[in-house]
């Protein structure tokens, strides 16, 4: 585990403190907050240090993100979109974007990235964004919707298609002129994520924006980008699993019913039993796909989806498990059980539904098995 | 990320052609000419691509990134192939 890992998350657990309750219910972070952290690079920790990030390695930031998506999946989200496009940047960047880009994002910069728009969810493919190269500028049009931290976003990477057809991806400043960021009101889950749609209208920025260049393949520049978004995310279900366990745990605890702990009524130890494989087998889901990130295996592409996945749909069960264990305890806005129901929900449908996670995973077996 | 690492860049293309036909044929279980187009109908998934670039990645020493994650380098083996030595002279002319 990376040094500085047990710091970072009493820092986290300190600064979060007793407020992922009013953050969830007012639906906001404080800025200062996000930008504290991000300056010291807990928002992105794999970003190289050479780009002023800590250099995690997988598995260190998965246990970091875990940490924090235990105590607030809001903060967590914003933690998965600045990872995400740092990672964009650092894999479609140039040497120079890269340098610049990355120093930014690990400088107090926020970030978030927009693939979906309107008629675009899980089809991709269907994206119109245009990004038309015009000499030294390019200019961008299009409509995003559904872009996690783009409310607090400073940048915006956006993924269009170019003029000659080929897709890109370009960093765009949400103070220009032509960018219109409108948060979604009352998000079902990551209430405090700052979920926003993204109107674009005629956005002139310099050709630099452009990362690499454009001309990546849209699957492949899709792919690439949303990898660090499934780990993140599937890390963050595991938090949220922990989140539930230790819950769940204590109210069978000390609750009695019947004349004895809730926890001796089979019934209901049952449920402490699924709670825990839940998240001992997302844990190691994600433990097995962040080591075969941190080898550079080529399995980490199956892994990383398959992680996502069992993650997802094991926190979704497992926080309704916990809500049952709790029952009224835990049936109030704000409470960690009911967040974490809520939360998880969203993480079946984000970063591919379990569905397109389903049919990655049954391609997977028709072309290797 | 460009270091070379064990691996020498002397090493011919025609080895490089057979690794990369090998994991071709580990990982669908069939066997692939180097000029056929992987991605064409009934070929293979972007996943597969994305697990093309860190197979190569690995394996080579290189950085596939920016610009270079366009579908041509990845059509055919010998496309992979050229891309391969072409990252490998470059990442060998800059001292790394």
């Amino acid at each position: 585990m990376p040094d500085g890992l047990a710091a970072a998350r009493d820092l986290l657990t300190e600064l979060v403190g007793e407020q992922a309750e009013s953050w969830d219910r007012t639906g906001q972070l404080p800025r200062e907050l996000l930008v504290r952290l991000g300056a010291a690079g807990y928002l992105c920790p794999q970003v190289p240090t050479v780009h002023g990030g800590l250099g995690w390695d997988s598995a260190g930031d998965g246990e970091f993100t875990a940490h924090v998506g235990s105590l607030c999946s809001s903060l967590r989200s914003i933690m998965t979109s600045q990872g995400m496009a740092a990672w964009t940047i650092d894999r479609l960047g140039t040497e120079e974007q890269r340098r610049d880009l990355l120093t930014r994002l690990t400088g107090g910069e926020l970030a978030a990235v927009a693939f979906s728009e309107p008629q675009a969810g899980s089809d991709l493919s269907a994206i119109t964004t245009r990004i038309i190269r015009d000499g030294d500028s390019v200019v961008v049009e299009g409509t995003k919707t559904w872009s996690t931290a783009a409310a607090y976003a400073d940048v915006v990477v956006v993924v269009g298609i170019l003029d000659d057809g080929g897709a890109g991806a370009v960093v765009v400043p949400t103070r220009e002129p032509g960018v219109r960021v409108e948060r979604i009101a009352d998000p079902l889950g990551c209430r405090a994520a700052g979920h926003a749609d993204i109107r674009l209208t005629r956005v002139r920025l310099p050709a630099t924006s452009l990362l690499g260049g454009g001309g990546q393949f849209l699957p492949l520049l899709v792919t690439t980008a949303l990898a660090y978004g499934r780990m993140s995310v599937a890390w963050g279900c595991v938090g949220i699993l922990r989140a539930c366990l230790a819950a769940a745990g204590a109210h069978a605890r000390s609750r009695e019913q019947f004349g004895r702990p809730l926890g001796s009524h089979q019934l209901v130890a049952r449920h402490l039993a699924d709670l825990l494989i839940a998240e001992q087998a997302a844990t190691r889901a994600c433990e097995h796909a962040s080591r075969c990130w941190d080898e550079g295996s080529a399995d980490q592409v199956l892994a990383t989806v398959l992680a996502k996945h069992v993650s997802a749909t094991q926190a979704a069960q497992g926080s309704a498990i916990a809500v049952q264990v709790l029952a009224s305890a835990a049936t109030r806005d704000g409470h960690t059980v009911a967040r974490a129901f809520r939360d998880a929900k969203c993480m079946e449908i984000i970063e591919g539904s379990n569905e397109m996670c389903q049919l990655l995973l049954a391609d997977h077996v028709l072309a290797t098995k | 990320m460009t270091e070379l690492g064990v691996h020498d860049a002397t090493v011919d293309g025609g080895e490089v052609e057979k690794d990369i036909l090998r994991f071709l044929e580990a990982q669908t279980k069939r066997s692939w000419d180097p000029q056929v187009d992987l991605f064409a109908a009934g070929g293979l998934s972007s996943l597969f691509a994305m697990q093309l670039v860190v197979h190569l990645e690995q394996t080579y020493g290189i950085s596939i990134r920016g610009a270079d994650l366009r579908l041509d380098n990845f059509r055919t083996v010998a496309n992979m192939v050229a891309l391969v030595h072409r990252l490998r002279s470059a990442a060998g002319a800059s001292g790394a």
